[in-house]
């Protein structure tokens, strides 16, 4: 099976799910309609619909080894081993969720502040981690001050700081 | 028209109206010169700032980033062959030899000059078209506006990547996500949680969709753009020389204008078709792709060109031609503005102090050019190592200070790893975008339509409007097919 056929057919699962699980249980129907008026899940429904007709035809393609290559020419060039991409996705991916959790007991602008040095961290960067390290102890500090004197922003403090 | 365009004259003509137009100016060419940052992230980190200013300043400073970002992007292209924006990868080829051959400034001056010249053509024909294609959108109805957006829709889906069909499922993507949260007649859909209710707001979906996928990119695969920086050298454009380019550049720029008010095409498609014809039409033909300024001219006033002109649609009909105006249509939400034809008629004060900012843009974009030319080579060097980060920071702080709402930052963090999850799987982000826009527009227009007809689908295709869109959609998913399959001959005659 190729990749494009793998890919419409993932897509045609969502549209799926979307269509027989999401939209029965998340679009309540109201018990009267008056007039003409369509009911609030005609619309998700065409969409969805819409999407896992399209999504086939692509995987359809895909079978019949038609369509387009799948993976774009970075990802195709690139030849570092997959599980080093996985990693780092996997890094950048834990670092944004630690910033929503870290937000509650630090405060928005420590985990800002976490969070940019990880990033940094997570790009490779070593020549210049003076300028990293000094970037995310001191721009949050400034967006902070501005947003907070200037436009009145309120961040949440954090539990440690409250 | 004139006593109204006086007094507007009047209500822009402030120091600082001047300096918020300057910095977006000034701001673009920077951002817009920097390899990997592009125009559309300059006007989405933008935009949270402009939550705090007045509906008309706010709008001219995302206008100016538009239109400083698109010369912008000729910089990078024309000194290191990496072009900033996709609309000035026709100007690299030309641009990078003149710069090889150590005539770089000479190349970024006549960008500047045609960048100039096309933008100020395309805020008169937005002055001149916008109003009357606004007065005669007045008399269509709801089934030829669903027929226009889904024609939108349907040619950005065309233009954006490698398939139309992902096209189609992006854009089906996006209308899905746009049925989050209360709709027309108070039933909350897919509200999983309180904050759901409300649905999910325009600019954490559009900069998340748009700024942070590259950050990831960029920490995936580590593989910023490497390239040789190419020295400013001879930057005099003689009388002479622009003489003998000013056919093109004229052509470019109506061309820019043509291209740019078709809602979908855009700047990109407007900057390849003026290279093509200037190279068709002109006699030193031959020496395009080697250095010719000619080719320089006719790509950029092409793509400026479109930038006044993709605002035609955006103001007039309310639909947004690409993804920049896209965020200008977020933009004039967050600022209590509908762009259509109604804001003609109720905050036509506000419409002229936008075309008078316009034409004083393009005015203070020749400024700009001049003045940034020598910094140039420092900007380029910055290391997206450290400035991806700093383009996360602006989001987080932007997007919580829009909504003091951490549901809208994690629905930032979230869109941004379904942007990369997209990139991965080719699937086009423009069309999603714009679908997000325009799906609450689309379904409200369709209802009201399908209501007024007692049910019947047909209303969709009743008039001589609707049929000129049907097959004008006809004709854009024909043409899309017809140069996918020839793109999928050429790679089996390649392969073997």
């Amino acid at each position: 099976m190729t990749s494009i056929a793998l890919r419409g057919l993932g897509i045609a699962l969502f549209f799926g799910i979307v269509l027989g699980v999401l939209i029965p249980g998340y679009v309540p129907k109201p018990a009267f309609i008056p007039g003409f008026a369509l009911p609030p899940d005609f619309w998700p429904r065409v969409i969805a619909i819409a999407g896992l007709l399209f999504s086939l035809i692509a995987a359809g393609l895909g079978f019949a080894g038609q369509g387009t290559p799948v993976l774009p020419s970075e990802v195709a060039d690139d030849d570092t081993p997959k599980r080093v991409l996985l990693f780092r996705f996997g890094a950048l991916v834990a670092a944004l969720i630690a910033f929503v959790l870290l937000t509650d007991v630090i405060g928005f602008l420590g985990a800002a502040m976490l969070l940019t040095g990880a990033a940094i961290m997570l790009t490779g960067e070593r020549r210049l981690l003076a300028w990293g390290a000094g970037l995310a102890l001191i721009l949050p500090v400034g967006l902070y001050v501005f947003f907070t004197e200037a436009l009145g922003t309120q961040f949440p403090p954090g539990l440690l700081f409250n | 028209m004139l006593n109204e365009l006086m007094t507007a004259l009047h209500a822009v003509a402030t120091i600082q109206n001047f300096l918020i137009i300057a910095a977006g100016i000034w701001g673009g060419v920077i951002i817009g010169a920097i390899p990997g940052m592009t125009g559309t992230m300059a006007v989405t980190l933008a935009l949270p700032f402009t939550f705090y200013m007045d509906p008309v300043p706010s709008i001219l400073l995302l206008v100016a980033l538009y239109k400083g970002s698109t010369y912008g992007g000729s910089v990078s292209a024309i000194l290191i062959k990496t072009p900033g924006t996709a609309s000035a990868a026709c100007t690299a080829l030309d641009g990078y030899p003149l710069a090889q051959q150590g005539k770089a400034g000479k190349a970024l001056n006549m960008a500047l000059y045609s960048s100039v010249v096309g933008d100020f053509i395309s805020n008169i024909s937005l002055i001149f078209l916008a109003a009357p294609l606004a007065l005669l959108a007045l008399k269509v109805g709801p089934p030829e506006y669903f027929m226009l957006m889904v024609f939108a829709l349907t040619t950005v889906a065309g233009v954006s990547g490698n398939s139309l069909l992902m096209g189609f499922v992006s854009a089906c993507l996006g209308l899905l996500l746009a049925t989050a949260g209360e709709d027309m007649y108070g039933s909350f859909r897919f509200a999983f949680t309180d904050d759901m209710q409300a649905g999910l707001s325009v600019a954490p979906v559009l900069i998340g969709l748009f700024a942070l996928p590259e950050l990831i990119k960029l920490i995936v695969f580590r593989n910023p753009p490497k390239a040789r920086m190419m020295e400013i050298g001879d930057d005099r454009v003689s009388g002479r020389e622009f003489r003998s380019v000013a056919k093109s550049l004229f052509r470019g720029s109506f061309i820019g204008v043509l291209l740019g008010a078709i809602p979908g095409i855009g700047p990109s498609a407007a900057a390849f078709f003026s290279y093509g014809s200037a190279q068709r039409a002109s006699p030193r033909a031959a020496n395009f792709g080697k250095g010719e300024i000619e080719g320089v001219a006719a790509s950029e006033s092409a793509n400026n060109g479109a930038c006044g002109a993709t605002m035609i649609p955006l103001l007039a009909l309310g639909v947004p031609g690409d993804v920049i105006t896209g965020v200008m249509l977020g933009a004039f939400m967050i600022q209590g503005l509908t762009p259509g034809p109604l804001l003609f008629e109720t905050n036509i004060h506000e419409v002229y102090m936008l075309f008078i900012g316009m034409l004083l843009s393009s005015v203070l974009l020749l400024f700009a050019g001049k003045f940034t030319m020598r910094i140039f080579t420092t900007i380029a060097k910055i290391p997206p190592t450290l400035l991806s980060p700093v383009v996360l920071l602006l989001c987080l702080f932007g997007i919580y200070a829009i909504g003091n709402s951490m549901f809208d930052v994690v629905v930032l963090l979230a869109l941004g790893v379904v942007g990369f999850g997209m990139f991965l799987l080719d699937i086009p982000t423009a069309p999603f975008l714009i679908a997000f826009i325009l799906g609450p527009m689309i379904e409200e227009n369709l209802r009201r339509a399908l209501a007024t007809s007692r049910g019947d689908p047909t209303v969709l295709i009743s008039s001589p409007i609707t049929w000129i869109f049907a097959a004008l959609i006809l004709f854009v998913i024909a043409l899309t097919a017809r140069r996918e399959i020839g793109k999928a001959n050429q790679r089996k005659a390649d392969a073997k």
